[in-house]
């Protein structure tokens, strides 16, 4: 063995052994950086408010029977305007009750952002990762095939998958999937090619490790940070497109939803009937608002370069 | 790599993209059954389907058909709308008309404004207008437009009662031409002000809608892109020359953040195209995304294959012209990978 | 008063410069009370390593610190600019001897407590500015004949007007688009077909006024050079630009802030020969920062050397070099390699520029100091004169108020 690779091994190990110390304190830093930012902090705030009230939604509201994600209807009290004993929120049409649609919808909307966020983020990573560390004509294939992806607007093409398969809430969740997955593999790909140039991942080479563990001990915890600002912002986005998709027809009718909600509040506002509308839409607001401001703050604070902007 | 290499291979991957695209959107409607069940009905006899089946050459393989497909919107026949009882290729100019003098309208404003309030915001950094602009830019990328619209309908239309809705005024319709199907152009050749008001009443609060969340793409990149320029050495070397900071600001810094801000049109294009559907439910405006929406809703495939592949391709298309400006703007821009 | 034995009034005296910055970790005292004088027509060098606070200092010159979170903690600028010859009103003629100045002193102001109108009828005028790297400095999307322009529509618009052989109370658009202070409408004013003429004129002799600029700095072909822009020049050719877009107007004082460190070695040698040329023919007074000390050996008359914030040592080039007293200068020297120094002689200083954060009363050198003592940890040195136009701040050469005193002979470990 040359000095030259001996060099290059002792300080391969040392970087791989001080890199984890130095990840947890950047880590740290970031965390310093997210505080000291009044609108991330804000935002933090919205979010674990909308989680608590999803989870303990069956606590806070009786769930309807047989089936709780369905609007209850209260026949008796269609049309009541807000501060209705019993529908502090007012009542559509239909006799649902507004407040029940916005507290369950939380759950919906949780539901269908870890679900979307989760699976495209793990078919994404797996796909960039293969292109990335395979390369040769996998990767023209998978990156050509994302490219084309790319090339439909995202409602667009979310929108005619959820119209194909047929009007469901588990189909839009289905169609979201299909269109961002794509997203992540790019990031992921960019990464894996990044960090493949870098020295330490040479010097780990030279040791003699496997490419698995090449991967999994290097260029994996490198590549968490762009994918977690993506599936942040992300978490409110895909909330959005599908309160959007609901809105446009593509739920079922009467499912606790907020896009469900506004649309059937829609109807009434000729009459000046606003509140059906309003209160869900400002819900699909927050939501989406909240995680934007957290997913800014997590890229102001990863970027050396925003530092004291 | 030299610019004209970089235009000729993103010319040369364009077509490629494009097959690919009707490739999916192909594939996508076949998943969603036959498309023989429009021409159908309950009386008709297996023998009376699949006759029907082989006039429209769904007998044959699937890549067969989507030849037949491809070679049909070659010659122009995008297939028979079911929701609009005619020939897609009829409906689609007027409809298209529509939604891009929406989209325009609120594109044109978004970029004025957007840079306007991006400008005035890098440039007091940190400071109130600042901090109102990041607002802007916050909010108008988490708003639901389908809400917002609402609310303003709530407001301006409702409650106050000014508000229009629809594109435009029945009688003052029928009271002009129409050569262009852009009713403020057609308004302005028929030399009709009474038209032209009524067209752009009836374009504000659907353009507002729609313009808010473009505006705040807009005013997001001008910031951070002036924020940049503002730091580089030759701001300062502009301002050691003795220009006034008026000066340096726009001819010096806005003049140069102009230049990745072009980038983002491409973006806010797509984000208007989007948008027009929910927008164009909302306010009736007979354009292709209230179609859209329709068609989905009520299994009109042709069409759906039609606005699919036609908003991709202009997606590409305008993404493609932003790119080639950029590249030829940015003088300090490093082609290739 | 420092240089009180020298005749001529300078051409600016810094007098107890700070500038601090705000920061996560505190204030930092980038620049903690520095004084010195610039002479008519010298170069000073200013050397010292990065973030000891000389590129700040010369940038006070022209109050370009970025306002938050620089902090103009207090001192003087005191600038006295040459009166405009009369006979050519500063645009160059033989009774000047193309300098555009004439011998006296125009009112002398306080840079750093003028109004920023004033400062900016300076800037660029009177005191210009050459910085480090000029493929940053020169706007990447301007032509060059552009940016050059700028400072004669801003000095210049007078003669401008004259040399375009219009009468001298022209007015309306055409004064505003030769002063760039174009309003609302004046695109389509100018368009018409009369100010179209008065328009063009205008331009010629602009272009007259750019291409004799550019010529100064010898370039080749300046009148094809001004449709160019920044990134289609050489490194070198950029930094020409540079100068001669500094010296246009004559300025009385020329900032260069390591006009060479982001060019070839052999491309340095031909800029440091122009600026010395120019400097010589037009009487120009130079701040000449730099981290390379044999370089401001090669181009200064007077060299000062910059520690932490403060300067150490100043002094004639000649007296410094043979006769260098503060241990930080020796080191500096040490450091450097120069033809004579034997190989493996090189000597770093050991330990790196300390924190600017609450300074203590100490001498700033301390910690890397081979010679420090008693005194050096419960005083701060100040500069006092040795010799004749030579000031160190050091107790080696002076004695503390208390403690024990350093010497050369005393190397501490």
């Amino acid at each position: 063995m040359t000095d030259v690779q001996q060099t290059r091994i002792a300080a391969g190990a040392m970087t791989a052994d001080t890199a984890f110390r130095v990840r947890m304190r950047r880590l740290f830093g970031v965390l310093q950086g997210m505080a000291s930012n009044p609108a991330t902090v804000i935002g933090l705030v919205v979010i674990a408010l909308m989680l608590v009230m999803a989870i303990f939604a069956p606590w806070i509201l009786e769930p309807n029977s047989p089936d709780p994600y369905q609007m209850p209807r209260d026949w008796g009290a269609v049309r009541k305007p807000p501060g209705t004993p019993g529908h502090p929120l007012g009542t559509t049409n239909e006799g649902g009750d507004v407040l029940y649609g916005v507290i369950w919808g939380s759950r919906t909307s949780l539901q269908l952002s870890l679900m979307v966020v989760g699976s495209t983020m793990i078919v994404g990573t797996i796909v960039g990762s293969i292109a990335g560390l395979v390369g040769g004509w996998v990767d023209e294939v998978l990156m050509r095939l994302v490219d084309v992806f790319l090339s439909i607007p995202e409602l667009i093409f979310a929108l005619a998958i959820a119209a194909v398969l047929g009007p469901s809430f588990g189909n839009i969740i289905l169609a979201l999937a299909v269109v961002l997955w794509v997203k992540y593999a790019r990031i992921m790909r960019a990464q894996v090619l990044q960090i493949k140039q870098h020295d330490f991942v040479d010097a780990a080479r030279v040791i003699g490790d496997t490419k698995l563990n090449i991967y999994l001990r290097d260029i994996l915890p490198n590549a968490v940070t762009p994918v977690t600002v993506q599936a942040t912002l992300d978490m409110g986005n895909v909330v959005l497109i599908g309160a959007t998709l609901s809105f446009i027809g593509l739920s079922e009718a009467g499912i606790a939803e907020w896009g469900v909600l506004v649309s059937e509040g829609q109807a009434g506002i000729a009459s000046g009937r606003w509140w059906a509308s309003t209160f869900p839409g400002l819900m699909i607001f927050l939501w989406a608002l909240a995680f934007n401001l957290v997913g800014d703050g997590l890229r102001d604070a990863l970027d050396p370069r925003t530092e004291g902007r | 790599m030299q610019l004209r290499d970089y235009i000729l291979r993103r010319l040369m991957v364009l077509p490629v993209l494009i097959i690919g695209v009707s490739i999916v959107v192909f594939t996508l409607t076949r998943i969603g059954g036959s498309p023989v069940g429009i021409y159908l009905s309950h009386e008709m006899t297996p023998d009376e389907v699949a006759e029907i089946e082989a006039r429209f050459n769904l007998d044959k393989p699937v890549w067969v058909q989507y030849i037949y497909w491809i070679r049909g919107i070659a010659m122009g026949d995008f297939g028979w709308s079911g929701v609009a009882a005619a020939p897609v290729a009829d409906v689609f100019p007027l409809k298209l008309a529509a939604t891009m003098e929406l989209a325009f309208a609120s594109g044109l404003v978004a970029l004025f404004l957007g840079i306007a309030l991006g400008t005035y915001a890098g440039a007091r950094r940190n400071r109130l207008p600042d901090h109102l602009t990041r607002i802007v830019a916050v909010s108008g990328a988490s708003l639901p437009q389908f809400w917002f619209g609402i609310l303003l309908l709530i407001i301006f239309w409702a409650h106050i009662g000014i508000a229009p809705i629809g594109r435009s005024d029945a009688a003052i319709f029928a009271s002009i031409a129409h050569p262009t199907g852009l009713y403020t152009i057609d308004a302005i050749l028929a030399g009709s002000p009474t038209a032209l008001w009524d067209a752009i009443w009836h374009l504000v609060l659907p353009s507002i809608t729609l313009g808010y969340g473009a505006t705040a793409i807009v005013a997001r990149m001008m910031r951070s892109a002036l924020v940049e320029e503002l730091q580089q050495d030759y701001v300062d070397a502009a301002r050691a020359k003795g220009l006034a900071e008026r000066i340096v600001l726009k001819r010096h810094a806005r003049r140069n953040a102009l230049v990745p801000t072009v980038t983002v049109i491409g973006l806010t294009f797509g984000f208007l195209l989007q948008g027009t559907i929910t927008v164009e439910i909302i306010y009736r405006w007979p354009g292709l995304g209230r179609w859209m929406a329709d068609s989905v809703l009520r299994g009109d495939q042709a069409t759906l294959m039609t606005y699919v592949l036609f908003t991709s391709v202009l997606f590409l298309v305008v993404n493609l012209i932003v790119d080639l400006v950029y590249a030829n703007l940015d003088r300090r821009v490093t082609l290739g990978k | 008063m420092l240089d009180a034995q020298h005749g001529a009034a300078p051409v600016a005296s810094v007098r107890d410069l700070k500038v601090y910055f705000q920061t996560k970790r505190g204030i930092v005292h980038a620049v903690d009370g520095v004084s010195f004088d610039i002479r008519d027509g010298e170069t000073l060098g200013l050397v010292g390593e990065t973030g000891c606070g000389k590129s700040v200092t010369g940038r006070s010159f022209l109050r370009l610190l970025p306002v938050p979170p620089g902090i103009q903690a207090g001192g003087s600028v005191m600038f006295n600019g040459h009166a405009v010859c009369a006979a050519c009103a500063g645009v160059g003629c033989g009774a000047c001897g193309s300098t555009g100045r004439q011998a006296g002193r125009d009112s002398s102001v306080d840079l750093l407590g003028i109004s920023s109108e004033d400062m900016r009828r300076i800037r660029g005028d009177r005191i210009a500015m050459i910085f480090q790297d000029p493929g940053k400095a020169l706007n990447p999307t301007l032509p060059i004949g552009a940016q050059i322009a700028e400072v004669f529509f801003q000095h210049r618009t007078e003669e401008l007007i004259a040399l375009a052989g219009l009468p001298a109370d022209t007015a309306g658009a055409i004064r505003r688009f030769a002063s760039q202070s174009p309003r609302f409408g004046d695109g389509w004013l100018l368009a018409l077909p009369g100010a179209r003429a008065q328009r063009r004129q205008v331009e010629a002799a602009l272009a007259k006024m750019v291409a004799s600029a550019l010529a100064e700095t010898q370039v080749p072909n300046p009148v094809k050079l001004m449709a160019r822009y920044p990134h289609e020049l050489s490194g070198g050719m950029r930094q020409r630009v540079m100068i001669a877009q500094a010296l246009a107007c004559n300025p009385d004082l020329l900032i260069a802030d390591e006009p060479t460190t982001a060019l070839d070695v052999t491309v340095e040698a031909r800029i440091l020969e122009l600026i010395r040329d120019l400097q010589q023919r037009r009487k120009t007074s130079v701040l000449y920062i730099s981290h390379d000390l044999s370089l401001v050996r090669r181009i200064s008359d007077r060299v000062a050397v910059m520690y932490a914030g403060r300067i150490v040592e100043i002094g004639a080039t000649a007296e410094i070099f043979a006769n260098p007293r503060h241990p930080y200068t020796r080191g500096l020297m040490a450091a450097a390699p120069s033809a004579d120094t034997p190989r493996g002689k090189l000597a770093a200083i050991r330990g790196t520029v300390p924190e600017l954060v609450d300074p203590p009363s100490a001498c700033r050198f301390l910690g890397r100091c081979p010679h420090e003592a008693g005194a050096c940890r419960s005083n701060d040195p100040a500069l006092q004169v040795v010799a004749p136009g030579h000031s160190v701040a050091c107790f080696i050469d002076h004695p503390a108020p208390s403690g024990e005193r350093p010497t050369y002979d005393r190397v501490t470990a």
